[in-house]
């Protein structure tokens, strides 16, 4: 579940080094996460209820088998088609898996409860822990030892479920069970759409910001988001202090949105300052997306069928979060670029090194920053060789400083529209949490 | 603690963790954190302690770029980029559907205001003012973009070519 949850997220580090070994655009390149997220959520339900007529067994077996021969085909892919369409693949397997593990579940854990906790708890755990482990890998190795790491993970997996599906085979499938398929509850499924479009957006937005904004490596970048699967493993520790699934989560979405609230107005580019945010962010998805994963499965049946619609609702909303929000990313940080050029200029026009130098200055930043295509460029090389003149060099290399400062607030101000529209997001998933009061006692 | 309180103290607790953190990022700076706005060129600009030639050419050619983006109405920055090689202007003639004619008229239209703010500073004598302005009012496209980017030579050369007046251009200047 973690693994097929967390692979939903888990190539956001990775697109950078998949945008540039496939030569390809970087509207195109987001279609490697959104084509996984897109398949998941059209074919959670359906595979749920193939699960339920073939057996959740069997399911997830040949699910994990599925994912982990689209995993082979993604590493080995030497094209972006080929890898979107092991993409899609691996979201057909993966949803089979999951939705299919929730009927296994109660068998190991004890009851259908504690099945659809431990779910949940995997599933946003996972899904936090996917653009760490992602950018590790792509810097330690490469980006195509993420999908290859997978294949033996998920076939080990597959081992002890395929004693379930021999006794599944052996055994038949309950007819009448078939047919007893609840309606889904739709607020809690709507929230959680919501949720997880904020969510992605943090995720995604985020790992931008520091590799494409603040010229991180992926490592680097890896390890400062660690702090958000941190952060939602106290969350999950805080979540069974309060019963109420209602007020976990609208405390999860009020965390959420305060978080990306806090990453749309940082007041300077510094990584330390992304952790409070952060550290908000990941306690509330793990309080948010179980509370409401909970609140979706809750008393209804066949689990399998519902923890579908919640797998299709998470994958939704991060498709829309990441399709609503790219657009206006993508004009901002054109609009930012040009301001960032214009003011970098400015300091460079009003210093007082010499105008000749000055001159040329500008234009070797300007072409710098033009041929980087949107990214924020390391200015070292526009200011070499500093000039001989004890002086002068000093004046060139405070103008440097300015001039790295006014890129550094383009870059973070271009992700600020963003980010804010993803805190309104969170925000307005409360809607749906507090109207379910009035349908559930306990939503 | 009942169960319904420490329900609300959750909610309660995520309010003030938000606000707090969206409070302190607002109270730093976070709303205004972005690139300095570019000042619009046909506002006059001050010119900053003009004294001896170095700092009188800078403000010069400032001047000069403030006079010329107003007159084209792009930004000096924009037209400080495209002075730099023939490529760039190249690239700044077909972005702005800009000719020659009208980039040379731009730029002594924009040296004028450079003579004149140069003059309002008491940067620059109305007697060396005057032929000044003259000149360059009529100079060639060529020769006037060198005299923008590199007016410490043009004024340093008029001072060679005044010859016998000899330290005269320096009494001129403040």
């Amino acid at each position: 579940m973690g693994l097929v949850l967390a692979d939903s997220s888990v190539v956001v580090l990775a697109l950078p080094d998949i945008y540039r070994d496939l030569d390809t655009s970087v509207a195109a390149v987001t279609w490697v996460l959104i084509s996984f997220n897109l398949v998941m959520a059209l074919a959670a339900v359906p595979a749920a209820m193939i699960a339920r007529r073939v057996g959740p067994g069997r399911a997830a077996a040949v699910g994990l088998a599925i994912f982990a021969g689209a995993g082979l085909a993604c590493g080995l892919s030497d094209n972006l088609t080929t890898l979107i369409l092991a993409r899609c693949v691996q979201a057909l397997g993966g949803a089979a898996a999951v939705t299919a593990a929730l009927e296994l579940l109660p068998a190991t854990v004890g009851s259908e409860k504690r099945a659809a906790v431990v779910w949940a708890t995997a599933g946003a755990t996972g899904a936090a822990l996917g653009p760490a482990v992602g950018g590790i890998l792509t810097q330690l190795i490469s980006w195509q030892s993420i999908f290859l790491l997978q294949v033996p993970l998920a076939l080990a997996a597959a081992v002890p479920i395929l004693a379930v599906a021999r006794h599944e085979a052996a055994t038949g499938i309950l007819e009448p069970e078939l047919r007893r398929t609840g309606r889904p509850h739709l607020l809690a499924n709507i929230a959680l759409a919501m949720v997880s479009a904020a969510i992605a957006a943090a995720l995604f937005l985020l790992v931008l910001l520091l590799i494409e904004g603040w010229r991180l490596s992926p490592i680097g970048a890896a390890i400062v988001v660690t702090v958000m699967p941190l952060a939602a493993i106290l969350g999950s520790r805080l979540g069974p202090l309060v019963s109420s699934a209602r007020a976990r989560a609208a405390a999860g979405a009020i965390l959420v949105s305060g978080g990306l609230g806090g990453l749309a107005l940082l007041p300077k580019a510094e990584v330390v300052l992304t952790l409070p945010p952060q550290i908000l962010v990941g306690i509330g998805l793990s309080l948010v997306l179980s509370a409401l994963t909970e609140t979706a499965l809750g008393g209804r049946a066949p689990q399998a069928i519902h923890g579908g619609w919640t797998i299709s609702a998470r994958h939704a909303g991060v498709v829309i979060g990441l399709l609503a929000l790219t657009p206006v990313f993508t004009a901002d940080i054109a609009q930012q670029r040009d301001d960032a050029i214009n003011a970098g200029t400015a300091v460079i026009l009003d210093s007082p090194v010499n105008p000749l130098l000055k001159i040329e200055l500008a234009q070797r930043v300007a072409d710098r920053l033009e041929g980087e295509d949107g990214k924020v460029p390391t200015l070292g090389p526009a200011f070499e060789p500093l000039p001989s003149d004890a002086g002068e060099r000093a004046e060139v290399e405070e103008l440097r400083g300015e001039l790295q400062d006014q890129l550094n607030r383009g870059a973070t101000h271009a992700f600020s529209p963003s980010f804010g529209l993803a805190a309104l997001l969170g925000l307005l998933a409360l809607i749906p949490i507090g109207l379910s009061r009035k349908r559930d006692v306990e939503l | 603690m009942s169960e319904k309180l420490r329900a609300r103290v959750l909610v309660a607790g995520a309010i003030l963790a938000a606000l707090a953190l969206v409070g302190a990022y607002l109270a730093a700076g976070g709303s205004s954190y972005a690139p300095e706005k570019t000042q619009d060129p046909c506002k006059p600009r001050p010119w900053r302690n003009p004294q001896g030639l170095e700092e009188i050419a800078q403000q010069f050619s400032l001047s000069a770029l403030d006079g010329a983006a107003c007159k084209l109405g792009v930004s000096r920055e924009a037209l400080a980029r495209a002075l730099a090689t023939p490529e760039a202007r190249e690239r700044f003639s077909k972005k702005y559907g800009i000719d020659d004619a009208k980039l040379a008229q731009a730029i002594r239209a924009g040296l004028v205001r450079a003579v004149n703010d140069a003059e309002k500073a008491g940067a620059l004598s109305p007697l060396l003012a005057g032929p000044l302005r003259t000149t360059v009012e009529q100079i060639p496209l060529d020769q006037a973009i060198e005299l923008v980017r590199d007016a410490r030579s043009a004024l340093g050369g008029l001072q060679t070519f005044l010859g016998p007046a000899g330290g005269f251009l320096e009494e001129l200047l403040p």
